[in-house]
């Protein structure tokens, strides 16, 4: 008997010992949202870190995206980044990243047949990677090359939206093509091994899984990721964007064959507003990405044949150009957004009559509205389409992730919910509110940017000519479009080098003091 | 009341061993089951029910590319026609049509391609009947003006411009002009900047090019999701019946055998790496011939992410960026390209003697049996993993219909693929990479020193 209760004495202290260790090293558990769906061969993984290059280190821009790049690019403790890729080869798995400005999206994709070793594989990668010296110049020399030759040389639609993305949010943490090439430049391999041990931590990684996993997965996956150090996600507060004044407008030089074009504004709505949804049928009206639905795109392609296609957002659109899915990227969400037009290449003489046709009919939205039956209209589209959004596992898995992020429902469900109930004043209402013609950011990617940049600043007519005849009435509405005065902010549009572009942290000071330079 | 053949129907009848309706098997690589029927008119119509509740995907695959554009001087007419097909008839005017597609919330667009062209519609499935009225419609009765034509041909225009700000678009485009001579895969869909230009003076030549291909013996209907096979038969019958066959006959010219390697430089304005592009003349796609089977093996052996090539240029010497080779199936034969991006100038040649001498060795070195065996599995599963929407599955089956006319295609490739041995592959490599099949162009960034 009482050598019984010293057995359960010690038992007892055994267990508060543990309890105590278990407290005093209590880590902040690792977050994990699953879609379960027991028939579906195909298992995707989207591991976020609640870091983006809004976390980058000053002077050292892109290392977020680096580091990221040296995960998914390179080897485990255990394995070259050569032999990983040998394994993952008869699997036809994929793992990826999709590094952004607020979020990191790490992406495995594999056929149940081969999950185990596929998990084995791919939490190695994140919870041990290698940093291997070769690795890093390797995944260096990618990353300078995207901005150095892709974006600057060989990509002009891009190019035009990562101008203004930085214009918009100069002296923001958004303000940068996540990375800049004297940031990458001045990045050793060190510093990714210290940015990776104190940014890949418990409280920032978060797990997402979708598909026809054993059960007992999501329990090791917690297990497994709990290895990784303390840590608590803490946001980083961002500034509000300045607003422009006037157009400002970033010319950006380079040779070119035809003028991209992005114009628009910060947006202090967001998926967790409801003004959004009532924006969100707005949009569709005005400017549905990659559909014939919207007024730009009928008036301006439509009508005109000015260019391929003209769209608008009301939150940041990546992805969805390709000859594939039209439909944007999920996991790329941002706590302050905009409002942007789009104008896909147009024919330079075209130039100054596309941004003027853009922001003629920007204003006769803002002024008129919707009509109830275009209301209605729309938001059926919006109805039924929202649904076409999620058509996989994946896209499912990324929207719900996405939902959390914003601290909303269900998207696609707050979606068919919020139109329910909203009114066309409720849309006519909510432009007016967040929707600002006279002030916006605009990005012209022209070879000759200097002489378009003094035809528009003196506001100079831009007629068009056509090779066929086309109604009285579209030739009456030029004459106005082609003579409308734009209020250009003189002092605060520049023409940008395309060389210059991405190359410090700052480039719109830097190159509006070297462009003066140019003037002298 | 039309008359329709079901292909089944009347093999069964005629006591053949074949069936147009194939249950699906998982032992197959599209495990599926497919059921397809022919209208008296010619129009093929598949489906393949999947699991997507209450979403259908509808796909009209036209065997028509650029291909068939075999008069000199309307290069890119096919994509020209494929625009304006979004033009309106009388029903449905280019609004109505919309207003149709906006009613029922339709994701809608199509493409194309050398061989075919494809509208594609991703929609509620209650909303058959009416993308069936509406495509059916465009199909038999396209009216539109010269100045709708002319207008659109600026967004043609608009198109190119937005692709060619790539040096790999125009690269491609000088390859192909520079390799073949007489076929029409001498030009790209895009077409000819030239052709392009003057593509609002061929309105005339529309209208033929519409009588001409858009005929019902020449197009497929794929209706993938949630889907019941009867009922599209007799939604199809309904409002495709009266589509008449029509009569011209295509005669692409045949490209006489590369006799002499040729050599394109180009010098590119804007910022750039030097890009080499090599094309080897190869096969047509074939679900018969080991040829297109072993030159896909034998890109995988040559350019994956497992192989030495890659290993050597990529990880150890860092010497290119990427590099890949490999042939899209056509079915005429088409180029084996290799690209690769170089990271220094001066290691052009050298980089250059590194693809020659990898597939120089692929000509007279067996791949083992486990090489082998992995890269199987890898086309296996990669084909398998890409199968998880109505979408994907539809665009999977209109490039294999597009390819031959049969659904069944794909799992008659697949299983070619399981056949195909080591001397399979050394006979492709001895056969289609000799020096004088290639065609080589070299980018470099204009003033770039080398």
């Amino acid at each position: 008997m009482k050598r019984h209760s010293i057995l359960l004495t010690g038992l007892l202290l055994c267990i508060l010992n543990a309890l105590n260790i278990q407290s005093m090293n209590a880590k902040t558990p690792v977050k994990v949202t699953e879609i379960y769906s027991e028939n579906s061969p195909l298992i995707t993984f989207r591991i976020i870190l609640r870091a983006g290059s809004i976390n980058d280190i000053k002077g050292k821009e892109g290392i977020n995206g680096l580091t990221a790049l040296m995960i998914t690019n390179g080897g485990t403790q255990d394995l070259k980044y050569q032999e990983v890729v040998a394994k993952l080869y008869p699997w036809a798995a994929n793992i990826s990243v999709q590094p952004d400005k607020e979020i990191t999206t790490f992406i495995g994709q594999v056929h149940r047949d081969h999950l185990e070793k596929f998990y084995k594989l791919f939490s190695d990668l994140l919870l041990n990677p290698r940093f291997d010296p070769d690795d890093f110049t390797r995944n260096k020399d990618l990353a300078l090359s995207f901005l150095e030759k892709n974006l600057r040389g060989t990509d002009d639609e891009n190019l035009g939206k990562e101008a203004f993305g930085i214009s918009m949010f100069a002296n923001h943490p958004y303000g940068t093509a996540d990375a800049t090439v004297q940031g990458l430049k001045a990045t050793t391999l060190e510093d990714v091994k210290a940015y990776y041990k104190k940014t890949y931590t418990t409280g920032k990684v978060w797990i997402g899984i979708a598909g026809g996993y054993p059960k007992s997965l999501i329990e090791r996956m917690k297990k497994d990721f709990a290895r990784l150090p303390e840590g608590k996600f803490v946001p980083i507060s961002l500034p509000k964007p300045e607003k422009p004044h006037g157009l400002e407008i970033s010319f950006v030089e380079k040779p070119a064959r035809a003028t991209a074009i992005s114009l628009g504004h910060p947006l202090d709505v967001t998926r967790k507003d409801k003004d959004f949804y009532a924006l969100m049928v707005a949009n569709s009206y005005f400017g549905e990405h990659r559909t014939f639905n919207g007024v730009l795109m009928n008036r301006l392609r439509g009508d005109r044949g000015l260019n391929y296609g003209d769209y608008s957002y009301i939150e940041r659109f990546t992805g969805g150009t390709g000859s594939g899915s039209r439909f944007p990227n999920v996991n790329t969400p941002l706590r302050q957004q905009s409002f942007s037009i789009w104008l896909r290449p147009t024919q330079p003489e075209n130039a100054h009559f596309a941004v003027r046709a853009a922001m003629y009919e920007l204003q006769k939205f803002v002024d008129d509205g919707l009509t109830d039956e275009q209301f209605q209209q729309t938001r059926k589209f919006i109805a039924n389409y929202s649904k076409l959004w999620a058509q996989t596992l994946d896209r499912r898995l990324g929207y719900k992730m996405d939902s959390e992020f914003y601290g909303t429902d269900d998207y696609i469900t707050r979606i068919d919910k919020e139109l329910k109930t909203l009114t066309v004043n409720d849309v006519n209402r909510a432009i007016k509110k967040h929707i600002d013609p006279a002030n916006l950011e605009v990005a012209i990617v022209s070879d000759g940017a200097k002489a378009l940049r003094d035809s528009m600043l003196a506001n100079a007519p831009s007629p068009i000519t056509y090779s066929s005849p086309v109604s009285e009435k579209i030739l009456n509405e030029d004459k106005v479009i082609s003579t409308l005065l734009l209020h250009i902010n003189k002092a605060k549009s520049k023409v940008v080098p395309v060389n210059e572009l991405f190359e410090n942290e700052s480039p719109g000071q830097t190159l509006e003091r070297k462009d003066d330079e140019v003037k002298k | 009341m039309v008359k329709i053949i079901t292909v089944f129907v009347l093999i069964a009848l005629m006591g053949a061993t074949l069936s147009a309706e194939s249950p699906g098997a998982k032992d197959k690589v599209f495990p599926y089951p497919t059921r397809q029927t022919i209208l008296d008119n010619g129009l093929k119509i598949v489906t393949i029910p999947f699991d997507s509740p209450g979403i259908i995907s509808y796909y009209t695959v036209v065997r028509t590319g650029s291909r068939n554009e075999v008069e000199p001087g309307l290069s890119g007419f096919a994509h020209f026609f494929e625009h304006m097909m979004f033009r309106g008839t009388e029903k449905y005017s280019k609004d109505k049509y919309n207003d149709v597609l906006k009613s029922i919330g339709a994701d809608n667009n199509a493409f194309t391609t050398d061989d075919y062209t494809a509208y594609h519609t991703l929609a509620s499935a209650e909303a058959l009947e009416m993308i069936i009225d509406i495509e059916s419609d465009r199909f038999m009765n396209l009216k539109y003006s010269e100045e709708a034509f002319k207008t659109e041909s600026g967004a043609i225009l608009g198109e190119y411009n937005k692709n060619y700000s790539s040096p790999f678009m125009t690269i491609f485009e000088k390859l192909r002009d520079a390799a073949y001579s007489s076929h029409t895969y001498k030009h790209t869909t895009m077409g000819f900047l030239k052709d392009i230009m003057d593509m609002p003076n061929q309105y005339k030549y529309s209208l033929t090019f519409f009588d001409r291909w858009y005929r019902p013996e020449y197009c497929t209907v794929i209706v993938v999701g949630d889907v019941n096979h009867d009922k599209v038969v007799a939604l199809a019958k309904k409002y495709y019946g009266s589509w008449k066959r029509g009569s011209y006959v295509l005669d692409v010219p045949a490209e006489p055998p590369q006799t002499e390697e040729k050599f394109v430089p180009m010098s590119w304005k804007a910022q750039t790496l030097p890009i080499i592009s090599i094309g080897y003349r190869g096969p047509a796609f074939s679900d018969s011939k080991i040829d297109m089977p072993a030159m896909d093996v034998l890109s995988q052996v040559l350019f994956s992410q497992s192989s030495d090539l890659f290993r050597k240029l990529v990880i150890e010497d860092q010497s290119v960026e990427f590099v890949q080779g490999g042939e899209q199936d056509h079915r005429d034969p088409e180029l084996f390209i290799i690209t690769t991006r170089v990271k220094d100038p001066t290691n052009i040649q050298k980089v250059q003697d590194e693809i020659y001498s990898a597939i120089e060795k692929a000509k007279t070195s067996p791949v083992s049996g486990e090489q082998l065996a992995e890269i199987k599995s890898f086309l296996k599963y990669s084909y398998a993993m890409g199968l998880d929407n109505a979408d994907a599955i539809a665009r999977s089956i209109t490039h294999y219909v597009a390819m031959t006319g049969d659904p069944e295609s794909v799992n008659k490739v697949y299983s070619l693929y399981d056949s195909v041995t080591p001397e399979d592959i050394m006979m492709v490599a001895n056969k289609y990479f000799g020096t004088s099949n290639r065609t080589v162009v070299l980018l470099t960034m204009e003033g770039a020193k080398q």
